[in-house]
């Protein structure tokens, strides 16, 4: 797959240089004591650790072998690739010491003192609890097959990827030490928001960022930025707060278990980005861990400076709205009607409910009532696809529809959706669909049905 | 070349002025030869007139349709099995010719053409009043017409197939322009969803038709 | 170029459509290494059946994008022994698939079992009638195998399928408004039936009128959102118009993509091999073993698959074709009626009434499903009493409004010109106003129907085209002059303003060029007797115990229904033998 580069700051010099991805490490090659051969139980443990904190997202190229690194990211000042992080021992990791391996997740730092972007998310991963990361270095050294691929260098213009304004930047917005747990809750709920903010660095694209790339909050703790909903390049990954329609209050806990599990609830869907985390990650969690996020995620009050109106609990699917009548009596007079009865209805169906499991439903959506709507002008320009699960292997996939609908088009249809059956968000413009079809066309950053799903058919 | 012109079938059709003839709109043609062209502009507003009921199939681009086909899949026979020994065999066993359809078309046209001008005065088939365009259409039809190098009714019978193809088919291929056949029978075309109106009985279906490319009629 | 080996594998499955993927299923959770070799390409609803681009008439319909390639690999055809054969060039009366999927791809979900004297048909017709009712030359045989058996294996692919309909026997007991003459079912069905558009509700008006009994058609086109047994998801069908033909862009038909593949292509026991054309069985020095398949690949290198068990799962015509190419059992020989391969090929018989009604009556019939309809089975099986009658078998009639696709289904009165403004006019006043009855029965097996290889001609491997020798005898047309006839009364009671019969008549002959059904069936055919069948009850082979044969092959002679219900359940019920006793002791099963 194809990640879009997660930080996007756009003014200042040194926040554009933190947006730049990954470190390319040339590993010096002197020997240093290696741990004593650790447990099978130890090595498993690491392999479902390293699943959680999905690293196989970005450390495997497409065609690639696992952890061998190589994936490219197109980032606003060059392209740079994710590293090795196979044992082997000239181009991966094979020489890291338990210490080495702990500063790198904890700092930022790696083996030869040179500091890495803040996309590895060590920040989050500095909240990992010292067994975690020997069972996750066991893992690596043992568990992972060592893969001969020497780092690609990065193209970086000057002064843009200088690593010197890093440490600067940790200086700054870094944050030191790991999870500690909040005694008044409960023990699942404290492993949720350990899993959360640690291993799964769900803030890396769900909370948003400060003026230099930092995400502005990194726990609950921090205020009701935290989680609050993030644009991304050209997604924009909603909030996991309480908010009434734009976040999880109408959420239970079970469905939020299902969702993480197979990429599907009965009203909704993992498209684009969330699918590949359900697809690499969240699907292999044990009921307990996932119900432990869930149980955190939804102790998250709504941020009350979210879009009013979409919170409005009078709002109810409503079949007989005028949007539904229209539709099916074809008195299609509304904007953008014609436009959703020739392309959207024939999944999505005339009361916007679509149907269980399968095609998701359009009403109260978070994904459809975000103020944000460059998520739902991505899904119609390029398509998507739902993980294929172990508990839900079909990858039901939604077409591309950039080829047949204009940017008026696109607007009007998205318009409609957001003003339709009790939904109230906020009108599409044209230009806003122009600008994400520019960006998709330039950058090609479009996660495919096959990158979702592996590559294969 | 063997000429089967029953004389009873054209002796209506004794040459005068053009009532109406078709001249060939100035649309690029790939496959056809520019006389060629302009014998299936004629023969396909014949075959399928504008008139009261709305245009025709030289209206909705069938011409260009056909032209596109021929340097297609179906042209060439791509997916046909077309290897000898060829023999004659009674019509139930279906296509046994060894010419292709851009063969069959172009060999035709020539030997309709040719007929054309030794009966009609030296003139080509687009040349002739659209009754005899008609009788001669509908002795290829019958089998009345039939040549050595081509079976008039197989060239008949692509030319008619082809038509109403073009004329009925969606326009990303080439014909039905503006969708005005389905508008014509009331066909919806690519819509593909009529989850709400299956159960509703006896009620004619309200939307126009919309094309595979989003066009909307 | 040096021909290429690869690992032995346990088992082998030539072709990959219905029983291709139900096999793997099987065999993988077995745990049996698999390799599936499929001569088409590979397809999934996504991005190849995506809305809209799917709903398009002549790529699809007409120009048959997802069938065969008849430019490689055809067969030829004749009415008789003493005819020359000539290929079948281009499609007409039926269209075998190709590609992953394989007609499970573009059928249209008409998902029916058998009746259970069907499965005994020679011994029941005996027992009823005597055996001088059976008329010479009709070669009518049991399949050796009984619904009981198989009843568990038709629920099984029913739930997998999602199938749609209304038992009308639960357990012996009958139900209202399912079919009154249907074998026992052991439970209703997955989903309830899917919803009727206009024409079906008035010819079901009309059966009911006269005392038959319509129900609705079982269907493999969700009615609603399922998830089967395998965690595989369908969506429900929204009467789109384009199923038969076309791969269905809404999950909603039951295929091998949506039902099965999901599953089965992330196991790590199984491969799948698209564009391998498998030429040729290969056997060990005894004649009696099969050792594995040679195929041919996409790059033209040629191929040796080694395998503990060759399971044929290609098209009907292919896998006798491969047994006659591999000299596996004895070839039928029509004049002397000995051998066994290729013998008691039969097709189905089809017929039909069209209803033309006035404006006030549009019928909009762009609105289809596959399988959604009303039918009526009174004149199916032996639910009539045949004796005064003259004639074996039977079929079903109903209206199921699959489409209304413009170009193909596009019906005219008798007499209509064919072009010009007289043809415009009457597109115009007719498309919208017009039902068509559907008749669809059996055709019973006859000494002189049968398949083998072609003298003369070669596909482009240069391997002999498959011959059939077919041609409609009169028992069977005097079936559908009888099954045909009472739609006809059916549809003068519809209210229409004139109805029109299509059905053969006495001395038609076999017609390749007008589609008929893709209901091809027998050539190697299953039964308890080697000196008859070519495969045992079991579907293996009497001539090499670790090869078995799956399919519409083994039909002895066509029911009257659809036959892919039926062909499931048997590879689901041949499954269970490998499963159960075949890998405990390879060998003949008893």
């Amino acid at each position: 797959m194809k990640t879009p580069a997660r930080i996007t700051p756009l003014h200042l010099l040194v926040a554009t240089i933190v947006a730049v991805a990954f470190v390319v490490v040339p590993l010096p090659t002197w020997s240093s004591g290696q741990s004593a051969p650790a447990t099978d139980e130890l090595v498993q443990r690491g392999a479902y650790l390293a699943r959680a904190g999905d690293c196989l997202a970005c450390h495997i190229a497409q065609q690639g072998k696992p952890f061998a690194g190589g994936l490219p990211f197109d980032v606003k000042v060059g392209t740079v690739y994710s590293t090795n992080i196979t044992p082997d021992r000239e181009t991966g990791i094979g020489l890291y010491s338990r210490d080495d391996f702990v500063k790198v997740m904890r700092k930022g730092v790696a083996k030869d003192g040179r500091r890495l972007y803040s996309a590895m998310p060590y920040p989050s991963f500095a909240k990992v609890s010292p067994e975690d990361l020997a069972a996750l270095y066991a893992y690596f050294m043992q568990g992972v097959t060592p893969v001969r691929a020497p780092a690609r260098r990065a193209h970086l213009s000057w002064p843009l990827g200088s690593r010197s304004l890093l440490a600067v930047w940790n200086a700054l917005y870094f944050k030191k030490g790991e999870y500690a747990a909040d005694p008044r809750q409960s023990d699942s709920w404290n492993r949720g928001a350990y899993l959360v903010q640690g291993l799964g660095h769900c803030g890396a694209c769900h909370t948003p960022r400060g003026i230099a790339g930092q995400e502005k909050a990194g726990s609950e703790r921090d205020g009701a930025n935290y989680l609050a909903g993030a644009a991304l390049d050209d997604w924009y990954a909603t909030s996991l707060r309480g908010e009434a329609v734009t976040g999880l209050a109408a959420w239970s806990q079970d469905e939020l278990v299902e969702s993480l599990r197979s990429g599907r609830t009965a009203r909704v869907a993992a498209t684009g980005m969330m699918a590949d985390v359900v697809a690499k990650s969240t699907q292999y969690l044990t009921d307990p861990d996932l119900m432990a996020i869930a149980e955190y995620l939804k102790s998250l009050p709504a941020d009350d400076q979210d879009v009013k109106g979409s919170g409005d609990s009078r709002l109810q699917a409503d079949a007989d709205h005028a949007a539904t009548r229209a539709l099916k009596t074809g008195e299609t007079g509304m904007r953008g009607s014609r436009i959703y009865l020739d392309n959207c209805c024939a999944c999505h169906h005339s009361d916007g409910a679509g149907a269980q499991r399968i095609f998701p439903n359009l009403v109260r959506n978070e994904s459809v009532n975000t103020k944000d709507p460059v998520s739902l002008i991505h899904l119609l320009l390029a398509g998507s696809a739902m993980p294929s699960t172990q508990t839900a292997p079909s990858a039901i996939a939604m077409p591309d529809f950039g080829w047949r609908l204009s940017d008026e088009d696109l607007a009007d249809v998205l318009s409609f959706i957001r003003a339709s059956w009790g939904n109230h968000a906020p009108a599409v413009k044209s230009e806003q669909v122009a600008r994400v079809r520019k960006s998709l066309a330039k950058n090609e950053r479009t996660l495919l049905r096959r990158d979702i799903n592996g590559g294969s058919r | 070349m063997m000429v089967l012109v029953p004389a009873v079938s054209l002796a209506a059709c004794v040459p005068r002025p053009a009532l109406r003839t078709s001249t060939a709109p100035a649309v690029a043609h790939r496959y056809f030869t520019d006389e060629e062209w302009a014998f299936l502009n004629a023969a396909c507003a014949r075959l399928i007139p504008a008139d009261e009921n709305g245009p025709g199939a030289v209206e909705l681009g069938v011409p260009e349709f056909i032209d596109r086909e021929m340097n297609g899949a179906f042209g060439h026979a791509a997916t046909w099995y077309m290897q000898g020994p060829f023999v004659s065999a009674s019509p139930e066993f279906g296509y046994q010719s060894p010419l292709t359809p851009r063969a069959v078309y172009r060999a035709g046209f020539a030997a309709v053409d040719a007929h054309c001008r030794r009966m009609f005065g030296n003139k080509s088939f687009s040349g002739l009043p659209v009754a005899t365009q008609d009788a001669v259409l509908a002795d290829l039809e019958s089998g009345a017409l039939d040549f050595e190098n081509v079976s008039g009714k197989i060239f008949f019978g692509f030319l008619l197939q082809n038509t109403k193809e073009g004329y009925l088919a969606d326009p990303i291929h080439g014909g039905n322009k503006g969708m005005a056949s389905w508008k014509m029978i009331g066909f919806p075309g690519a819509r593909a969803d009529f989850l709400d109106w299956v159960d509703r009985h006896g009620v004619r279906y309200p939307y126009g038709p919309v094309a595979i490319s989003g066009e909307r009629g | 170029m040096d021909d290429i080996r690869k690992p032995p594998v346990d088992a082998v499955l030539v072709g990959f459509g219905w029983t291709g993927a139900i096999m793997g299923m099987e065999l993988t959770e077995a745990g049996l290494n698999v390799v599936a070799l499929e001569r088409g390409e590979n397809r999934d609803t996504s991005p190849d059946f995506a809305y809209p681009r799917i709903a398009d008439e002549l790529t699809y319909g007409i120009r048959h994008e997802l069938f065969q390639d008849l430019s490689r690999e055809t067969l030829t055809i004749r009415h008789a022994p003493r005819d020359r054969a000539v290929p079948y060039r281009q499609f007409g009366s039926f269209m075998p698939g190709n590609g992953v999927g394989g007609g499970g791809v573009h059928w249209n979900g008409q998902h029916w079992r058998v009746l259970p004297e069907e499965l005994r048909l020679k011994s029941h017709i005996t027992e009823r009638y005597g055996a001088g009712f059976i008329p010479d030359g009709m070669t009518i045989q049991d399949f050796g195998v009984s619904y009981e058996e198989l009843e568990p294996c038709f629920d099984q692919f029913e739930r997998v399928c999602g199938t749609s309909g209304k038992a009308g026997n639960l357990n012996g007991e009958q139900v209202a408004g399912g079919n009154p003459f249907e074998g026992p079912r052991s439970r209703e069905f997955p989903l309830p039936p899917l919803a009727d558009a206009y024409g079906a509700t008035l010819f079901a008006a009309a059966a009911k009128n006269l005392g038959y009994h319509p129900f609705s058609e079982p269907a493999s086109n969700a009615s609603r959102a399922y998830t089967n047994p395998h965690g595989a998801q369908l969506g429900p069908c929204n009467f789109c118009g384009y199923c038969e033909r076309f791969g269905c862009y809404k999950y909603a038909k039951a295929s091998p993509q949506t039902t099965l593949l999901p599953v089965l292509l992330k196991r790590p026991n199984f491969e799948l091999r698209a564009q391998a054309n498998v030429v040729r069985i290969n056997l060990d020095s005894s004649g009696k073993r099969a050792t594995g398949v040679t195929y041919i690949d996409a790059q033209g290198r040629t191929v040796h698959q080694p395998a503990e068990i060759v399971v044929l799962c290609a098209y009907q015509l292919n896998n006798t074709r491969l047994l006659l190419q591999s000299g596996i059992g004895q070839p039928y020989d029509p004049g002397t009626g000995q051998g066994v391969v290729g013998r008691n090929y039969t097709y189905q018989m089809t017929g039909g009434v069209q209803v033309f009604f006035g404006k006030d009556k549009p019928m909009n019939p762009f609105i289809g499903s596959g399988a959604g309809g009303q039918v009526i089975d009174d004149f199916n099986g032996d639910h009539f009493d045949h004796a005064p009658l003259g004639f074996i078998g039977g079929g079903y009639i109903g209206v199921i409004q699959t489409g209304g696709r413009p170009i193909q289904q596009m019906s005219l009165p008798k007499g209509t010109p064919q072009w010009g403004s007289a043809w415009k006019q009457a597109i115009k006043d007719h498309y919208l106003y017009t039902v068509n009855i559907q008749t669809h029965g059996t055709i019973m097996s006859h000494r002189d129907n049968y398949l083998d290889l072609d003298p003369t001609y070669r596909d482009s491997y240069g391997q002999p085209l498959l011959r059939m020798t077919f041609d409609f005898k009169e028992n069977d047309i005097r079936m559908t002059h009888f099954v045909t006839g009472k739609a006809k009364e059916i549809a003068e009671g519809m209210g229409g303003r004139s109805v029109e019969v299509k059905m053969k008549q006495f001395g038609d002959h076999y017609d390749t060029r007008i589609y008929q059904t893709t209901h091809n069936v027998g050539g190697a055919i299953m039964g308890e007797d080697p000196g008859s069948s070519v495969v045992n009850r079991y579907l293996q082979a009497w001539d090499a115990h670790n090869v078995f044969v799956m399919g519409s092959s083994v039909f002895p002679q066509n029911i009257g229904y659809n036959p892919l219900g039926l062909a499931g359940a048997l590879t689901y019920w041949s499954a269970k033998a490998i499963r159960t006793a075949y890998l405990k002791t390879p060998g003949p099963l008893a």
